[in-house]
């Protein structure tokens, strides 16, 4: 049956590929941030043990080692020791086994350094002001930088000469320049808008006006600082997709016939458009690990700091967690490329259905 | 064209209908409580700088619970308080002590009551201290090293049984009786203020159902009403900020204010991703308080920005932050060497550039020369073993010792030999990566020590490699504070956080004191009048006879110099907004110590401190 309808066939042939890499990457998120000599109990240790002597602060080392299953216990619950006396540490591969088992019935665990907070707790906060942030951004961005990019090839003259230039500036300015520029001069020089946070201290995130009005007002510095950099490099990107679609002979071709120039310039986007679809597929998928700069300069809610804060203290559970949904989105997001490109690129078409 | 702008218009209706979702759904996920109004701000007292990451627990047994309950006072109190201004000890849930040379008793304040209206008893007070003995992860184990026994009396002195009842004679006098071998009353005073007095009533029970496992129990959050005893309680929290609200009800405004209320209804912790985030809110009266650096602060005066004092050194100290040194790594065991590197390290420039001048010049040794610990500094023994800043004298050491440096024609050092002629291995400083103001501290010291001849490198780690390292002792030297907090054991703790010997052991085992592994008692060269005057010291109750013993505890840190001290700096920075709030304690009007409200003694600011009239 798959023989008879080649697309059908390249989408399960896709699923399997795309089965097996994520396999890939969930072993590798589980074993890379445990490769390294560090131990998440040592960073809270340093922040408890302050004023402890030395052997109550291994008793508490060892209670913590043993909560988050980093030692070996016995049947009696007891932390098995070895011929010195020392915890016997779990090895990584029943750690592993662990991991999985919990994962396959969607248990992420509970945070280390946030403990008892449960992994899906935190993602769960820190998600919707990620996604407030990054997906209007990323899809105005991509819309808008298209659009400004085909016109400057199409039209030439002093709109290229100024859009292009611009264009550049704004994608060559790291992220965080741009950013600080930004809470610099509107921030603190003028006060116009709020420099930091994700709405005014005083309210509660709530369906209230009040609120969305505060958060409206305090997400405006927050979504330039990206939106301009996203409209720039998209800009730059299809213009020079458009000048090249402009040379091609279809559209000499379809000029020498006398087609309507809106339905040339509509061929022609639509081909110069293929490539930028899965940036934009991409940049969807990856919109979830959160705009850490962002965050970062403005204090704004969202998973990037949640990401690096685990990262820097080796928070297993929740980079794991983490790098689960990041995984799974980027996954998602291309699969869904992939066959939103077979639908739309005769190209494809033809050589799915063997060149008929 | 056509077709794309329509359907651009479309996609971008839904988008807009989808962020609103998003950020609305954001919205009902927290509880929407009864005032949706938001916090009115001249009821609202903004503090900063005690909680940085978002709020996982507050339950009161954690060793690292979220703010307030870190910080003290505001949800669960202590028997006392510490003053590090006067020294004294002061009443909180315990109306006043009494010191023998075999224990120390309280008195509980009658009308202190839990929020659900007991009376806080000397059951609860025994419950607090008694789980520590049992369970030795929790915070309050480590003063079982010194203590032998919790006991409860009645009015009449004579032993209550540790059997709670309803009855309303409860036991209000407790005595904590001093383990005889090592008698150290110190440790009980630091306890007494730094030991939260938490519900027995609500825990017994918890514990009991999370059969009697303290790993189950701390995975309960105390985020609903828990029951407290202090002036505030949780109202909400999230990832930007945890908010308190004042409780008409507190025992205290009665018992301790006379009747008053704490002038703020909220007091909000907002939760910043970055330092500078502290700085830019006090600027602009969005943070009234917060205990973060600011670097430069004087700069910001004339947008109502103050720290304790208006002018240098702007704060008080009361910490210093050290290099510790292993003195198992060749050629540290070399203490011409140590000695050499005291006098190689440029303590201006660091004090200069690294803390933007917040403290007093540094002087050797371990006790301050100002505040409480003035009275056992002597200025004759620094002058007389201290080192200071003197490459001339480094060199001079270094040459002593019969080490020989060699430098390149641009004066860069190139090797240094010993007096075998064997070529000296480089020492590395270690620091956690990003942590700016230490990470110039080191490089200042590594110059210091290359220009006088001694091989020297900056190792900056990650911060969790940071300390296991700095535990295990796999480091030549490394950056720390050692028992930073005021305390009424100070400068003892601090001697004790840096030549202890109890508990020794080898590198690559932990050690959370003396982690440079200095005076092992069982290695040739072991001192032990050390461990004698460690002993001794917070047992004496002459003040001549403790001068003397303090001196010569110094002097022997001085002429061994186990670690290196590099600069003072406040333990917990202290700075405020005239904006909305005034009457704040400062140097000129020390009415309180240098603390920020949810922080010890500075708790009590709260019903000083007034509302700025707003035009």
């Amino acid at each position: 049956m798959l023989n008879n309808n080649p697309a059908l066939k390249h989408i399960v042939g896709r699923v399997g590929w795309y089965l097996v890499t994520f396999l890939v990457a969930v072993t590798i998120n589980f074993f890379l941030p445990r490769l390294g000599d560090a131990n998440p109990v040592d960073t809270i240790m340093a922040k408890v043990s302050t004023g402890l002597d030395t052997k109550s602060a291994r008793v508490k080392e060892e209670a913590y080692l043993k909560e988050f299953g980093l030692v070996e216990v016995d049947a009696q619950g007891k932390v098995k020791r070895d011929a010195q006396g020392k915890p016997v540490p779990t090895p990584l591969s029943s750690q592993f086994v662990n991991y999985m088992g919990m994962s396959l019935q969607g248990d992420l665990g509970s945070s280390i350094l946030q403990h008892p907070k449960r992994v899906s707790e935190i993602i769960k906060t820190a998600i919707p002001w990620t996604i407030a942030l990054q997906l209007p951004t990323i899809i105005f961005g991509w819309i808008i930088g298209n659009v400004l990019g085909a016109l400057a090839a199409y039209k030439r003259g002093a709109f290229d000469k100024i859009l292009y230039p611009m264009a550049l500036l704004t994608s060559a300015i790291p992220a965080f320049c741009f950013g600080i520029l930004l809470v610099y001069f509107f921030g603190i020089r003028l006060e116009w808008f709020p420099a930091v946070g994700g709405y005014d201290e005083g309210l509660t995130p709530e369906l209230s006006g009040e609120f969305l009005s505060s958060a409206a007002y305090y997400y405006v510095l927050p979504f330039l600082s990206v939106f301009l950099l996203v409209v720039g490099g998209q800009a730059i990107g299809m213009r020079s997709m458009c000048i090249y679609e402009l040379g091609t002979d279809y559209v000499k071709y379809a000029k020498l016939l006398g087609v309507k120039e809106s339905k040339i310039l509509f061929y022609m986007f639509r081909n110069a458009m293929l490539p930028q679809l899965t940036g934009l597929a991409l940049a969807l998928g990856t919109m979830v690990g959160g705009a850490l700069i962002a965050e970062i300069i403005f204090s704004y809610p969202g998973l990037g700091m949640t990401i690096l804060t685990a990262i820097q203290g080796n928070d297993y559970p929740v980079i794991t967690g983490c790098t689960l949904l990041i995984t799974v989105t980027v996954l998602i997001a291309n699969f869904s490329a992939d066959v939103m490109i077979g639908l739309l690129d005769p190209r494809i078409k033809a050589v799915q259905s063997g060149g008929k | 064209m056509m077709r794309i702008r329509e359907y651009s218009t479309k996609l971008s209706a839904l988008l807009l209908a989808l962020a609103t979702l998003s950020a609305g759904g954001s919205g009902c996920k927290r509880s929407a409580k009864e005032d949706t109004a938001g916090l009115p701000r001249a009821e609202t007292l903004y503090v900063a700088g005690r909680q940085w990451g978002e709020p996982a627990s507050f339950n009161p047994l954690s060793s690292n619970p979220d703010w307030p309950v870190n910080g003290l006072n505001l949800m669960y109190e202590t028997l006392l308080l510490y003053n590090p201004q006067t020294g004294k000890m002061e009443p909180l849930l315990a109306e006043s002590f009494k010191q023998s040379d075999e224990s120390i008793e309280v008195t509980l304040n009658a009308a202190a009551r839990w929020s659900d209206g007991r009376p806080v008893t000397g059951w609860d007070v025994k419950c607090s201290y008694d789980l520590g003995y049992k369970h030795k992860s929790l915070p309050m184990s480590p003063v079982w090293q010194y203590l032998s026994e919790v006991r409860l009396l009645d009015n009449a002195g004579n032993a209550v049984a540790d059997t709670p009842n309803d009855s309303p004679d409860y036991p209000r006098r407790i005595e904590f009786v001093l383990d005889k071998a090592r008698l150290n009353p110190l440790v009980i005073l630091d306890a007494l203020q730094d030991t939260r007095i938490v519900p027995r009533h609500v825990i017994e029970p918890l514990l009991a159902k999370a059969n009697g496992s303290v790993e189950e129990f701390s995975k309960l959050k105390f985020d609903k009403a828990p029951v407290v005893t202090g002036p505030y309680q949780l109202k909400l929290f999230s990832s930007e900020k945890i908010v308190m609200e004042r409780r008409p009800d507190y025992w205290g405004n009665q018992a301790l204010y006379a009747g008053k209320l704490p002038a703020p209804k909220y007091v909000v912790h907002p939760i910043y991703k970055s330092n500078d985030h502290f700085s830019v809110a006090l600027q602009q009266g969005r943070l009234d308080m917060s205990s973060t650096f600011v670097p430069r602060i004087w700069l910001k005066h004339k947008k109502g920005v103050r720290s304790w004092f208006d002018e240098a050194p702007y704060f008080q100290a009361a910490s210093v932050p050290i290099l510790s040194i292993n003195v198992k790594h060749r050629p540290l065991n070399d203490v011409a060497i140590r000695r050499a590197m005291a006098f190689a390290i440029n303590y201006t420039d660091i004090r200069e550039l690294a803390v933007s001048g917040y403290s007093e010049p540094l002087k050797a040794g371990l006790i301050l020369p100002f505040g409480l610990e003035s009275k056992y500094y002597s200025e004759e023994d620094v002058k007389k073993y201290g080192a200071s800043y003197d490459p001339a004298r480094a060199k001079a050491v270094l040459k002593e010792a019969g080490y020989v440096s060699t430098f390149n024609e641009k004066g860069e050092l190139l090797e240094t030999r010993d007096k075998t002629g064997q070529r000296v291995p480089t020492v590395f400083i270690k620091s956690p990566t990003g942590w700016s103001d230490w990470e110039s501290i080191v490089r200042i010291a590594v110059r210091g020590m290359r220009e006088v001849g001694i091989d020297a490198r900056e190792r900056f780690v990650d911060a969790s490699l940071f300390w296991n390292a700095m535990f295990q002792g796999d480091f030549d030297l490394i950056m720390n504070t050692p028992a930073s907090s005021p305390s009424p054991s100070k400068p003892w703790s601090r001697f004790e956080a840096i030549m202890t010997t109890q508990d020794f052991a080898a590198e690559g085992d932990k050690m959370y004191k003396n982690m440079g592994r200095f005076n092992d008692p069982k290695a040739p060269g072991y001192i032990p009048r050390i461990d004698e005057l460690l002993a001794t010291i917070p047992t004496m109750k002459d003040e001549a006879q403790l001068m003397q013993a303090y001196r010569e505890l110094n002097v022997i840190f001085m002429e061994q110099q186990p670690t290196l001290p590099l600069v003072y700096r406040p333990d917990q920075f202290y700075e405020f907004s005239t904006r909305h709030w005034s009457n704040f304690a400062t140097g000129k009007n020390p009415y309180l110590p240098p603390q920020i409200p949810g922080e010890r003694l500075g708790t009590r600011m709260l019903w000083s401190i007034k509302a700025v009239a707003q035009q």
